[in-house]
């Protein structure tokens, strides 16, 4: 019972994954600094971000319904914890598995995005509602592809529990005989994280930051929490499925750090796309190649043949 | 279609140092003309206070100990000067000089922000004068 | 069923601004229906403030309107006063003038590239330019003293001389720069993403903009082919004359490639000018006091025309001075060719038209109803009186 509670809280769930995301996401700055000739930030500055945002002072505007505003953090946080359950993170096997918990992992990753644009829909500013608008809009544009993506693996595996499926891809790294579906789920998990180019939901320049505009303090921390968890969530399972497995925590570290450098790399390159050029994007790039990734694993798979 | 366009810039800065320059532990050296602090070198002025004129900021104020034997204090105030250099071309003796050393201006409390020229005896009669009156404004 | 009216406030404080202006548009999903403007929050009382200074401390005074322009003011209010004072700088002088506000425009152009891809998202761009800018920036400061408010100019003439190193130098920063201007001409013409955001948004037809009055690298990129250094030479450009670049498509792509390759005129420009400075003084003597009469000075900012109105009564400080910016006959046209274009395009096309807000500060009345109103200086100053006793 006690084993249980440990791993569940401190390792390798719950603290250990949010002392990984920021750590992932001070490599991710320091990355994108180093390729724009400048210095980046210090080890502690996410660390350091959020501790300043838990103790600034939590303002809720007028007229907004208080607890739903407070519970939404809460929920989007719990939700990305959770979907950790299932994970083969650091390397070690999941948690907890049963049949089908794919799924569930992958609706629990998108949790969080659907409390961002309700939050962003609940706080009546301008700038809010246009931010949750743009959220929404892109769930519904990345969303298929990736699951494609995700499935495909499951596909050539025949079940969908992770754990199963990471057992199948060890040998092999799946990266190379699914090149189409590797990229549409590594572009994918950055529409996710709302990465550049496909961050105009919190398009800075444009609507200040989107649907987290009137959180401050603590319901602003515990959203960017669960981005970063959301990050090592995302990169842990593309690495399970596509580099050939996670069984160690040194395996862990070196491919979660490469497909880290992949996405800060094409972060860096890459200018702002509005947002109806991404939806543009994902439904006709996007879908396509992720159907002809499907297409042709149906076929190498004697189903049409 | 190309795209981006960037990346050998990118690439090129994986392997080169930060452009960044890490003041204050790094201090790039300043150019001779820099325009720094205001120094005043009392020996030459005849006291035409032609700097004083058209200072923008009002930043200089000329004090007279004894007109004849032209021995004047300055008073220089650091918060208000511009860096223009106005009063430097202005005057005609060459007494004026702006430091490209002494361009750290920062300061804690306003006390160094106001600075007396002069010779020593000048400066030190000034300040004994203020501290018997200590009230500067009647000065 | 009547459409749902969304106003989006843009400002006065809004992380696409670099300085407080305030914008209203209305919306209907992500594409705008209608905009509004409204200026006047970096007002400082520059123009009455010149009265109360003589012509000398003005110089300073005025040079700092604008941060990024600040030498051109400078220059403007020079070539004015000289011409009421009936005197001519020399003409190494007024070369010097000349290579101080060309390095100015390098400045300038490098600034907005770097805030424009900012606006749009590319932050990588950003960066680089920024870093490139830090060349001339250097150049500047080796030649000037500074790094901004340059303080090149007095009346009469300028402060400093120009030195074979620091021509030398001058020399070795431009052929560094040219080869990045011409990368950032590749990327901004050929880049898929940035393309995305930049070609076909905000398109201005030559007559739209020969209507709206806009002047600059916003006009002749609509193909308007206005420059006052060609037009009206003033300095010494009636020595050095660069090229008037234009481009007939009139959106954002053309905005960028005018002004990209008005960096590499300006090059060109900047090496003919050292290679033959002409020898002589660097001032000449100024009146303190300036003969009465009236004057204006128009000059080319990096923005577009930048035009001055100065008038002497005779004494020692100036009875009035006016300022236009070249800010402020393109605002206009930002708040027109909003209409039909997505909220996202707003900040790039604000950007496209390089605003400098701090330059625009003249005081704005807001009317409402048809009456029109004439404020005497003693008027407005009542009315403030009042306003703030009526708020305590």
């Amino acid at each position: 019972m006690l084993g249980q509670l440990f791993a569940l809280l401190i390792f390798p769930a719950g603290l250990f994954v949010l002392v990984n995301g920021l750590v992932y996401h001070w490599i991710s700055r320091k990355l994108v600094a180093r390729l724009q000739n400048r210095v980046g930030p210090r080890w502690f500055q996410p660390v350091a971000d959020i501790v300043k945002l838990l103790a600034n002072e939590e303002i809720i505007p007028a007229g907004v319904n208080a607890r739903l505003f407070a519970a939404l953090p809460v929920v989007a946080l719990a939700g990305a914890l959770t979907a950790m359950l299932y994970l083969p993170i650091a390397g070690l096997p999941p948690l907890h598995n049963f049949p089908g918990d794919l799924i569930v992992t992958v609706y629990l990753l998108s949790l969080l995005t659907l409390c961002t644009g309700l939050a962003g829909a609940i706080s009546k500013g301008r700038f809010s509602v246009i931010g949750a608008t743009r959220v929404l809009t892109q769930l519904f544009s990345y969303e298929a592809p990736f699951l494609l993506a995700l499935l495909g693996p499951a596909f050539v595996a025949g079940s969908w529990q992770i754990d199963e499926i990471m057992a199948h891809a060890s040998g092999q790294w799946l990266m190379l005989t699914q090149p189409i579906g590797f990229i549409v789920a590594l572009i994918g998990l950055m529409g996710k994280l709302e990465i550049t180019p496909f961050d105009a939901p919190e398009a800075e320049t444009e609507i200040v930051a989107g649907a987290l505009t009137e959180y401050s303090g603590r319901g602003l921390a515990l959203f960017l929490l669960g981005r970063e968890v959301e990050l090592v969530g995302g990169l842990t399972l593309i690495a399970a499925f596509y580099l050939g497995g996670l069984h160690n925590p040194l395996d862990y570290v070196v491919k979660t750090l490469l497909l880290l450098l992949g996405v800060a790399g094409i972060q860096t390159v890459m200018a702002r796309l509005r947002i109806d050029q991404t939806v543009g994007l994902w439904w006709r790039y996007g879908a396509l190649l992720a159907l002809v990734q499907w297409l042709a694993l149906l076929v190498s798979q004697g189903v049409f043949v | 279609m190309k795209i981006a366009m960037m990346l050998r810039d990118v690439l090129r800065s994986l392997f080169r140092k930060p452009v960044t320059e890490l003041y204050p532990a790094q201090r790039q050296p300043t150019p001779v003309q820099l325009r720094g602090k205001l120094h005043w070198n009392p020996e030459k002025c005849t006291g035409c206070c032609l700097c004083i004129k058209d200072c923008p900021c009002d930043a200089l104020e000329l004090i007279t100990i004894d007109k004849a034997n032209k021995r004047f204090v300055m008073r220089y105030d650091v918060g208000r000067c511009t860096f223009c250099a106005q009063c430097v071309q202005n005057c005609r003796f060459n007494c004026l000089g702006m430091s490209s050393e002494d361009w750290e201006l920062a300061a804690t409390d306003k006390a160094p922000f106001t600075i007396y020229y002069g010779r020593e005896e000048d400066v030190q009669s000034i300040l004994d004068c203020f501290a018997e009156t200590g009230d500067r404004a009647e000065e | 069923m009547p459409e749902e009216r969304f106003s989006i406030p843009i400002g006065p404080q809004h992380p696409a601004l670099k300085e407080p202006g305030h914008f209203v548009f209305t919306v209907d999903g992500e594409v705008v229906t209608g905009a509004s403007v409204r200026l006047g929050y970096a007002h400082r009382g520059i123009e009455k403030a010149t009265e109360g200074r003589n012509w000398v401390q003005n110089l300073y005074l005025l040079e700092r309107i604008c941060g990024i322009c600040s030498h051109i003011h400078a220059t403007a209010y020079c070539l004015g006063v000289e011409k009421l004072a009936g005197v001519t700088a020399p003409p190494r002088a007024q070369a010097i003038r000349v290579l101080v506000a060309e390095l100015e425009r390098i400045h300038s152009h490098l600034l907005w590239l770097g805030v424009a891809a900012h606006q749009a998202g590319f932050d990588t761009l950003f960066m680089y330019s920024w870093r490139d800018r830090e060349t001339v920036m250097e150049m500047l400061e080796r030649l000037t003293g500074n790094r901004v408010n340059y303080s090149a100019n007095i009346l009469g003439g300028v402060k400093f001389d120009v030195t074979e190193p620091a021509m030398d130098a001058i020399r070795h920063g431009l052929r560094f720069l040219e080869e990045r201007t011409s990368h950032y001409v590749d990327v901004v013409r050929e880049d898929r993403l940035f393309l995305q955001r930049t070609e076909g948004v905000g398109v201005m037809t030559r007559a739209q903009a020969e209507r709206l009055g806009v002047t600059g690298p916003t006009a002749r990129a609509s193909g308007v082919p206005r420059d006052l250094r060609v037009d009206a030479p003033y300095a010494a450009y009636g020595d050095y004359t660069p090229r008037i670049v234009t481009e007939t498509a009139g959106d954002l792509k053309a905005r960028f490639i005018v002004r990209l390759n008005e960096l590499s005129e300006t090059y060109q420009l900047i090496r003919t000018l050292l290679d033959n400075l002409p020898e002589g003084e660097l001032k000449t003597r100024m009146p303190r006091r300036i003969a009465a009469g009236e004057t204006i000075s128009r000059v080319e900012a990096p923005r577009g025309e930048l035009f001055y109105f100065i008038k002497s009564e005779g004494g020692e400080q100036p009875a009035r001075i006016k300022v236009r910016t070249p800010t402020l006959s393109n605002m206009d046209s930002v708040v027109r060719l909003a209409i039909g274009h997505q909220l996202a395009d707003m900040p790039m096309l604000l950007a496209g038209i390089d605003p400098c807000f701090s330059c625009n500060d003249r005081l704005t009345t807001v009317q409402t109803g048809d009456e029109t109103r004439l404020w005497t200086w003693e008027a407005l100053r009542q009315y403030g009186i009042d306003y703030y006793r009526e708020k305590v």
